[in-house]
């Protein structure tokens, strides 16, 4: 809200700038700026959207006239009327109640229309406003006086001697005084005479009705509209004004007629003519404002601060509340009854707000002792920690990423659920390259591996060496009916090979937990290459995919890298994840270690062959390491391979004997030639 | 002549071990070169060295004797000779045996293992999660797809609410064909949806932060975007005011910028406070903007439940990339989101 400073003086003596603005932002009016324009001064104000009583100087003044303690002088506008009451002439009727509350018109005949006089051209400019006669002038300058936004039609221009105010007819269309043509659509209120649409109620007026320098009799509207009203038809047309602004956040009905006074005071100054008698005035009138208990020990709880009650009451009575005995005879309270221009303050709780914001935020101490607590960290956030901890240490970067991706992204990867994805009714603008031409982005995803792969893209399109990314976020997955679950997924993408992914992610889950061993089984997703991927197990239970990526992907993310992609469940990680680590008895007997190379079918997998050396000899086997693969057709014939493995033996009880040991050989050699046929070469 | 006099063995051991022990203690205080070869001359020095003297007393020794004095002469001569070589070695370090082979460059680059960086907004977080803890507020968490009655309606913002605007949230839908019914959800615009979540579930006293992603449909630019984060705290009791606030909030400033910086409070809105306050921190000689704050709102406080009259609380909210970006000197919100490698390693 821009006022001008010679303006507010009008109203209230006013300090310096400085003082004055100050004042005004630490009370709720944030001062965001002030420039000098000719020799008055713009002061830029927000108002935030619940004080529409300070969309126009008076409201300003007031604010200040509290602030400093000094007088506010207000106009007390008494047009003369004379002759045959406007009602003979000219009838207002509301078709749509709900949409316009209240509608009234006064009538001036015989105006000259023409520039308007320095001073008023002036005070517009200095808020940014061109003149254009002193008729239009005139009612934007009441407008921005007091905040009630008015409308002057050329009442030779209205036909059917009357307004209606209704609903759009079918494909209505109006042309606007910015001269664009608007297609009117239901749930709009349009202001029409007898025959057509001349304006659109609270937005703007029509071009066919506007005051020109010919027109010669002014009928003058001031009316109240349903702000949802005027905030969807201002949207839906994308036409917003200075009116349509100010109706938006409500206004104070009770000010209707005086801006209507006030307005045609001003026109027959500036620019002659007679105001007919009476007014047409239309709808809900003002209700009057049920009083509020105001109980003074409140101030202390709700601010902190002790306000003697003389000047709490005094504070109220300032900014124009009506103040009377408690209703329950008490000394504690007080009743309240908030001005027609406060439609902000309805409760006890905004009364407290009014008495704190002008005594002053400032005397609320900011060093009084707020009590102890002690705060907890989740077993869940710790993990999170470890995980991140571990995963930049094996040199991941963090990527983070939209939740929202198009649907190409959406159906690359639908491993955890095959709900379909929800749906934005928006898409998100402006957060896709613009190499994916326009693909809306408005599906919940499923996955952090796309956006994950799409990062990859970029780095590699801008030629980054050592792409290494993963995200920790969620993923949205739909449930028939109700909210959808929420499960918080660890999405990587390397450069390195298979092998070193899985590596990590097996060093990942055993810093979380020493005993749990991460088994693998087939799978078989479009995303991932069919030959170098898993699906990754916990203890039975899904832990996520591991795998290179297919070439099809490759193709769809436009890869010239080769990359490889994990997804895990952090849900699982956590349930794994032990809470506090116990001391074992760490044996003090020598270790043995012994190698093996086994001869077996082609498709044993280690993970098998793995988990009998692990059954053979649960009590000496200490550790089991993966050495090496040969394959020697000669020798072992069609779909052999070796696989040399070596294992680490020690007792807990005393140092393995020679037979112990053997025995244990013996065991791993016979499990696994009875689990998966191995031959023990040698 | 005393040359002539016998000397018993005892009395030459004696002589050896105190000759040898002076030595040790001369030699290990010598400071420089100068000092040790000055020592070396008067312990071992091949003409007048002191144990030259003594070894000359050697002819004295009963013949039976002879064979144990000559052995103690040579265990004290290696041990003075190694004293002195210790000194000497301590001194210069053996400069003459040390040749620098250059075909040898300590200078080339080791063999960096490479360490990921945390992503700058999580960095924010997680200083933030810090300083309130420390605080005593326990981080919370809820739904990112939320329900009208979390995201608006027990946040008293109600149906007829601009806040409510479709075009100004991402409702959502079920993407399959069959699902026809409008099912109201949305991702939620504000964290205070947790507040309301805790709050249904948990009596006062109430303590919590909430953090995480939020979502509003602005089209995305240098300083927007559609997705991004939000720190919220709240902290319900039975006598709690704005000076709670105002304390809470200069203990979160001075701790999160170093040093005793000044806050302030002014008037604001916001459905879900009244009062409703912005707060700013005075930092580099101006005031900046920290987020929005305010006493909760009776409306909210009845709407899970509580009774207005007997307890109260403040919440308080701000935005996690902004702060991130004041801190990183990052221009380009976009930038945040766009992964590249060499901007997440500059962390």
């Amino acid at each position: 809200m821009l006022v001008s400073r010679d303006w507010l003086k009008e109203y209230v003596a006013l300090p310096n700038h400085d003082e004055l603005v100050d004042r005004l932002t630490m009370s709720g009016l944030n001062h965001e700026g002030s420039e000098m324009v000719g020799d008055d001064q713009q002061i830029d104000l927000e108002v935030t959207s619940n004080r529409s009583d300070c969309l126009g100087h008076i409201g300003v003044a007031r604010e200040i006239s509290v602030l400093f303690e000094s007088p506010l002088k207000l106009p007390a506008p008494q047009p003369a009327a004379a002759g045959a009451d406007i009602s003979q002439a000219f009838d207002v009727q509301i078709d749509c109640p709900e949409l316009c509350y209240r509608f009234t018109a006064r009538l001036i005949r015989g105006v000259k229309v023409g520039p308007s006089p320095d001073w008023l051209v002036e005070r517009l400019q200095t808020v940014g406003i061109a003149s254009v006669n002193n008729i239009v002038d005139i009612s934007n300058y009441v407008m921005l006086e007091c905040g009630q936004p008015l409308h002057t039609f050329d009442y030779d221009q209205l036909r059917g001697h009357k307004i209606v105010v209704r609903e759009p007819a079918e494909k209505e269309s109006l042309v606007a005084i910015d001269h664009n043509t608007y297609a009117l659509q239901p749930g709009m209120c349009v202001i029409a005479d007898g025959e057509r649409a001349v304006g659109l109620g609270g937005v703007m007026g029509g071009a066919d009705t506007e005051v020109t320098d010919k027109s010669c009799n002014i009928l003058v509207e001031a009316a109240f509209f349903n702000p949802m009203c005027i905030r969807a038809t201002a949207r839906k047309l994308k036409l917003h004004s200075a009116a349509s602004y100010r109706f938006e956040r409500s206004l104070n009905s009770e000010n209707i007629d005086w801006a209507s006074r006030r307005c045609c005071e001003l026109i027959m100054q500036l620019a002659g003519g007679q105001l007919a008698e009476g007014m047409l005035d239309v709808g809900r009138p003002p209700t009057a404002r049920p009083p509020i208990e105001f109980r003074f020990p409140q101030l202390q709880r709700i601010l902190g601060i002790a306000i003697p009650r003389e000047t709490a009451v005094a504070i109220l009575e300032n900014l124009g509340f009506g103040v009377s005995a408690g209703a329950h005879d008490s000394d504690d309270s007080i009743s309240v009854t908030a001005p027609a221009w406060r439609l902000d303050v309805n409760r006890e709780i905004d009364l407290i707000e009014e008495v704190g914001r002008i005594y002053g935020y400032d005397k609320v101490p900011d060093d009084i002792a707020v009590p102890m607590a002690a705060s907890v960290r989740s077993h869940e956030d710790r993990v999170m920690q470890k995980i991140r901890h571990a995963i930049t240490a094996a040199g991941f970067d963090e990527a983070m990423t939209a939740s929202l991706v198009p649907e190409a992204w959406s159906d690359c990867f639908t491993a955890w659920s095959d709900h379909p994805p929800l749906k934005s009714h928006q898409a998100m603008l402006g957060v896709l390259d613009t190499s994916w031409q326009n693909m809306p982005v408005n599906l919940l995803r499923r996955s952090l591996l796309p956006s994950l792969l799409e990062a990859f893209r970029i780095n590699e399109y801008k030629q980054n060496d050592q792409v290494e990314l993963f995200e920790t976020a969620r993923v949205y997955l739909a449930n028939a009916d109700g909210l959808p679950t929420e499960p918080i997924k660890l999405g990587i993408v390397s450069e390195r090979s298979y092998g070193e992914l899985k590596g990590i992610i097996e060093a990942l889950v055993g810093m979380l937990n020493t005993q749990v061993v991460v088994e693998t089984d087939e799978c078989d997703l479009p995303l991932l290459d069919i030959t170098e991927s898993a699906e990754l197990l916990l203890d039975g239970q899904r832990l996520g995919w591991v795998g290179k990526i297919s070439p099809a992907t490759q193709e769809l993310f436009r890869l010239k890298r080769d990359a490889t992609v994990a997804e895990l469940d952090v849900g699982l990680l956590n349930h794994i994840a032990t809470r506090v680590a116990l001391h074992g008895q760490i044996s003090p007997f020598p270790a043995l270690t012994r190698d093996f190379n086994f001869i077996v079918e082609e498709a044993v997998r280690w993970g098998d062959l793995a988990k009998s050396v692990r059954e053979a000899s649960p009590e000496l086997l200490e550790s089991i390491r993966y050495k090496e693969t040969f394959r020697n057709a000669e020798k072992d014939g069609e779909n052999k391979k070796r696989v040399l493995l070596s294992v680490v033996l020690r007792s807990a009880e005393a140092t393995l004997t020679g037979e112990q040991a053997e025995a244990a050989c013996q065991a791993i050699v016979n499990h696994c030639k009875d689990r998966q046929g191995a031959e023990l070469l040698g | 002549m005393s040359s002539d006099t016998a000397m018993p063995l005892d009395e030459f051991i004696k002589q050896l071990e105190s000759l040898a022990a002076e030595a040790e203690q001369t030699f290990q205080d010598a400071v420089d070169a100068e000092k040790l070869e000055t020592a070396r001359v008067e312990f071992l020095g091949a003409r007048q060295g002191r144990l030259k003297s003594v070894q000359k007393s050697l002819g004295r020794i009963d013949k039976s004797d002879k064979p144990a004095a000559g052995k103690k002469l040579n265990e004290v001569k290696n041990r003075i000779q190694s004293s002195f070589e210790a000194s000497q070695a301590n001194l210069s370090c053996g400069q003459a045996e040390r040749i620098r082979d250059l075909q040898v460059d300590p200078s080339l680059p080791g063999q960096r293992p490479r360490i990921g960086r945390l992503h700058p907004i999580t960095q924010t977080i997680e200083e933030l999660k810090d300083i309130m803890g420390r605080l005593g507020f326990t981080p919370a968490e809820g739904p990112e797809v939320e329900d009208p009655w979390h995201n608006f309606e027990a946040l008293n913002i109600p149906e007829i609410h601009p806040a409510r605007d479709p075009l100004d949230n991402f409702y959502l839908s079920l993407a399959s064909k069959q699902a026809g019914l409008d099912s109201q959800l949305l991702l939620r615009s504000q964290t205070s949806t947790v507040q309301i979540r805790v709050m249904e579930n948990t009596p006062p006293p109430v303590r919590i932060i909430s953090l995480g992603r939020v979502y509003r449909p602005d089209t995305a630019d240098a300083t927007h975007y559609p997705m991004f984060h939000q720190m919220e705290g709240l902290l319900i009791d039975t006598e709690v005011s704005l000076a709670d606030l105002k304390t809470v909030l200069h203990l979160f400033a001075t701790n999160y910028l170093g040093e005793d910086v000044p806050v302030r409070i002014r008037p604001s809105f916001f459905p879900f406070t009244e009062p409703s306050v912005e707060a700013d921190y005075y930092w580099n000689g101006k005031w900046v903007e920290f987020g929005g704050a305010g006493i909760v709102d009776p409306n909210v406080l009845k709407s899970v439940g509580y009774d207005p009259d007997a307890v109260s609380g403040f919440a308080f909210g701000l935005g996690v990339e902004r702060l991130c970006m004041v801190r990183h000197k990052i221009t380009d919100i976009r930038d945040l989101f766009t992964n590249e490698v060499r901007f997440l390693r500059q962390f």
